[in-house]
């Protein structure tokens, strides 16, 4: 078997495989408000992100290509992020059930990214380049922990609004506490907000060498220092005003909302040079 | 089967009576070797707890025995026959396997789905075992009865949902903070409800307990009980600024905490999360001070309607329990008919047959250089072989099933040959 076979075939179709049995697997955990069958889906998602992390690895040292050049590979390695920091929480705090509404957004990335294989999407040779493989990881990785925080402050304001009806209820059982929620979401930023700004220098510092100047106003830079931006403030309310909880899990939804509704405008109604696919 | 199960519970008797037989029990003696004792008795099992008594014990036909035991119980009941008896109840064979299951699962207890029964029972076991009144049958049933227990705990919500208003408090301060490790909490006002509460959430975790009281010297008493710190009844807003979990139950008139003060409280908190829980009546915290961001308030009301919609849930999943005792109950009665002289026979006999046979198919090679006549001739001496090495225990086995006392044999033999497969 040559080795795109087997990374494509069974690498990336087998952790496809396995994200969408998690994602049913959690979603069947939350209607039957049981957590048996979360802490399956668990094991699944763990091993989806197992396969998921061999697939890089193989095209990697296998094939010796550089996954932040195509369209697709980017959307995945997102995917692969949020897997894993959502499973790294899972280890230190009994988080379980959050996977529920990690794991659908993480399954859907992969679709979207395993249908755009085959298209033109390959960074330009001219824009190729060290810088600009640790532009795209440590933007994607600074974007994905916020996907992450904002996926954690939705599950809060659910739990919240559960715990204020003051009622007896299963799914509140079953969702993580707030404060495991809240503790994610300030991680998340706090990780975020450093990553995603080294990745808009690497960016800015080779757009002045292959484009000539350090900032174009292109609408997806514009978008990216948006988030940035908002981002930044969050995190800074956060640790200097002690904005917590409930705002905070509010107002990381909002953000998240308004910016994906940003990048769809963006994406169909504007060009840009930032566009490779 | 002939198992008879006699006992009486929360629900039969008035605590006073279940008292005198546990009081009785306790006094040094065991009832086991009492019950064993019993002409007719082959096996026993007693359980005793604060809401229950129970006698379980395999018995032989055509004996007195189910009267002799309930003699014994009128005797150290030491009240009138009458009066017992209408405590008592008495279920035999499948009934009796039922309610053992029942009551292991905790689906007859008190508060339902409370985990000490189990305990309780396996103790009981332990002590049959120790006093050799367990054998082959209550072995079995009761080792049953545990994974029945178990199956329904995992398999339904039987104990999960707290039925108690400090149990409730507890559950929601894990679902707000995650742990109570390293929580402090803030006692207002001295009281049983709110010791109970404190008690529970030092249980979970809970760390650091300070007690604020009108009285500033039962304050000091409290937070001696508790390994606490007093504080000032006067300056609450400085104590709010650390807690975590605030239990009010003054008896006040009016509001301690207003919702201006929380609100101000919160700021100099950063937002840190605060679990107010309001156990007094009249309500000690203004009720306006739910609707603050990152301020949780319960009062009595709200602890209590929580405690009975769970034990409702609870109602609803031990109607899976009882499905769950029922197939169980129908697996044991199962294997139990297996453990009859005949059919026992009749699978031994099956058993031999299929190695003649097999063993004549293999031996096929060279039977075939043999005549008709002798390879026959060697089929009947094989069989003669068999049938003369199965009779002497056939017929024992026929014979102690006469005196009625070849369980034992049964369960050797069906073991010995793998009649059950191989499991």
């Amino acid at each position: 078997m040559d080795i795109d076979m087997l990374l494509d075939a069974f690498l990336f179709r087998g952790a496809l495989i396995a994200y969408l049995l998690s994602t049913l697997i959690y979603i069947f955990s939350l209607l039957t408000r049981r957590v048996s069958p979360a802490r399956a889906a668990t094991w699944i998602l763990t091993a989806a992100f197992g396969l998921h992390t061999l697939f890089f690895l193989g095209a990697w040292l296998g094939k010796g290509y550089n996954p932040f050049l195509r369209i697709h590979d980017i959307l995945s390695f997102f995917a692969w992020v949020m897997a894993g920091v959502y499973l790294s929480f899972q280890l230190r705090t009994k988080t379980r059930v959050l996977g529920a509404f990690v794991s659908p957004v993480v399954f859907v990335l992969m679709i979207v990214s395993s249908i755009s294989i085959g298209g033109p999407m390959v960074v330009p040779e001219i824009l190729q380049g060290g810088l600009v493989t640790i532009h795209a990881m440590l933007a994607v990785i600074g974007e994905a922990l916020f996907t992450v925080a904002s996926v954690a402050g939705l599950v809060y304001l659910i739990q919240d609004g559960l715990i204020k009806s003051r009622k007896s209820n299963k799914l509140m059982k079953l969702l993580p506490s707030l404060q495991d929620l809240d503790r994610i979401n300030h991680s998340c930023l706090l990780w975020g907000v450093p990553l995603l700004t080294l990745g808009i220098l690497a960016g800015s510092i080779w757009a002045r060498t292959v484009w000539g100047s350090h900032w174009q106003w292109d609408p997806k830079q514009i978008w990216t220092l948006t988030v940035w931006l908002i981002y930044a403030v969050l995190l800074h309310q956060r640790l200097a005003i002690g904005w917590k909880g409930h705002k905070m899990a509010l107002l990381s939804v909002v953000a998240f909302v308004l910016l994906l509704a940003a990048l769809l405008v963006e994406k169909s109604f504007f060009t840009t040079i930032h566009r490779f696919y | 089967m002939n198992l008879i199960l006699i006992g009486m519970n929360h629900k039969t008797a008035p605590v006073e009576i279940r008292e005198r037989l546990s009081i009785a029990c306790n006094e040094g003696f065991n009832p086991l070797d009492e019950i064993k004792a019993i002409p007719g008795v082959g096996e026993a099992l007693y359980l005793s707890t604060c809401n229950r008594v129970e006698i379980l014990a395999r018995t032989q036909e055509h004996t007195n025995a189910e009267e002799r035991i309930k003699a014994l119980i009128y005797r150290h009941g030491n009240l009138g026959e009458e009066d017992m008896a209408r405590c008592l109840y008495v279920y035999r064979d499948s009934d009796a396997i039922r309610h053992l299951f029942r009551v292991a699962a905790s689906l007859d207890s008190l508060i339902m789905g409370e985990p000490q029964i189990l305990g309780q029972v396996k103790e009981a076991y332990r002590l049959a075992v120790d006093h050799q009144a367990s054998g082959i049958i209550l072995n079995k049933l009761l080792h049953r009865a545990f994974r029945v227990a178990k199956r329904i705990r995992t398999e339904t919500g039987i104990a999960s949902h707290a039925v108690s208003v400090s149990y409730a408090a507890v559950e929601l301060a894990k679902k707000i903070f995650g742990t109570l490790k390293g929580k402090k909490v803030l006692l207002i006002g001295a009281g049983e409800m709110s010791e109970l509460a404190a008690r529970h959430l030092i249980k979970h975790g809970g760390d650091q307990i300070f007690v604020a009281n009108r009285t500033h010297e039962r304050a000091i008493q409290m937070a001696a009980d508790f390994q606490g710190v007093p504080v000032d009844f006067d300056r609450l807003g400085d104590s709010l600024q650390e807690v975590d979990i605030v239990i009010s139950s003054t008896g006040a008139t009016g509001y301690i905490l207003t919702c201006d003060m929380i609100a101000a409280v919160l700021k100099r908190r950063k937002n840190r999360l605060l679990f107010l829980i309001d156990i007094a009546v009249p309500r000690d915290i203004d009720p306006r001070a739910g609707d603050i961001d990152n301020v949780y308030l319960y009062n009595m009301d709200n602890l209590q309607d929580i405690a009975d919609d769970n034990m409702q849930i609870r109602r609803g999943e031990a109607e899976k329990g009882e499905l769950i005792v029922a197939a169980e109950a129908e697996r044991y009665i199962e294997w139990f008919n297996t453990l009859t002289v005949v059919p026992t026979i009749v699978s031994l006999k099956e058993k031999t047959a299929g190695i003649i046979q097999a063993e004549l198919e293999r031996a096929n090679g060279w039977l075939r250089n043999l005549g008709e006549e002798d390879r026959e001739g060697v089929e009947i001496l094989a069989n003669a072989i068999v049938n003369k090495i199965l009779h002497d225990p056939v017929t024992c086995l026929k014979e102690e099933s006469q005196e009625g006392s070849a369980l034992a044999y049964v369960a050797a033999i069906r073991r010995l040959f793998r009649l059950d497969g191989l499991g």
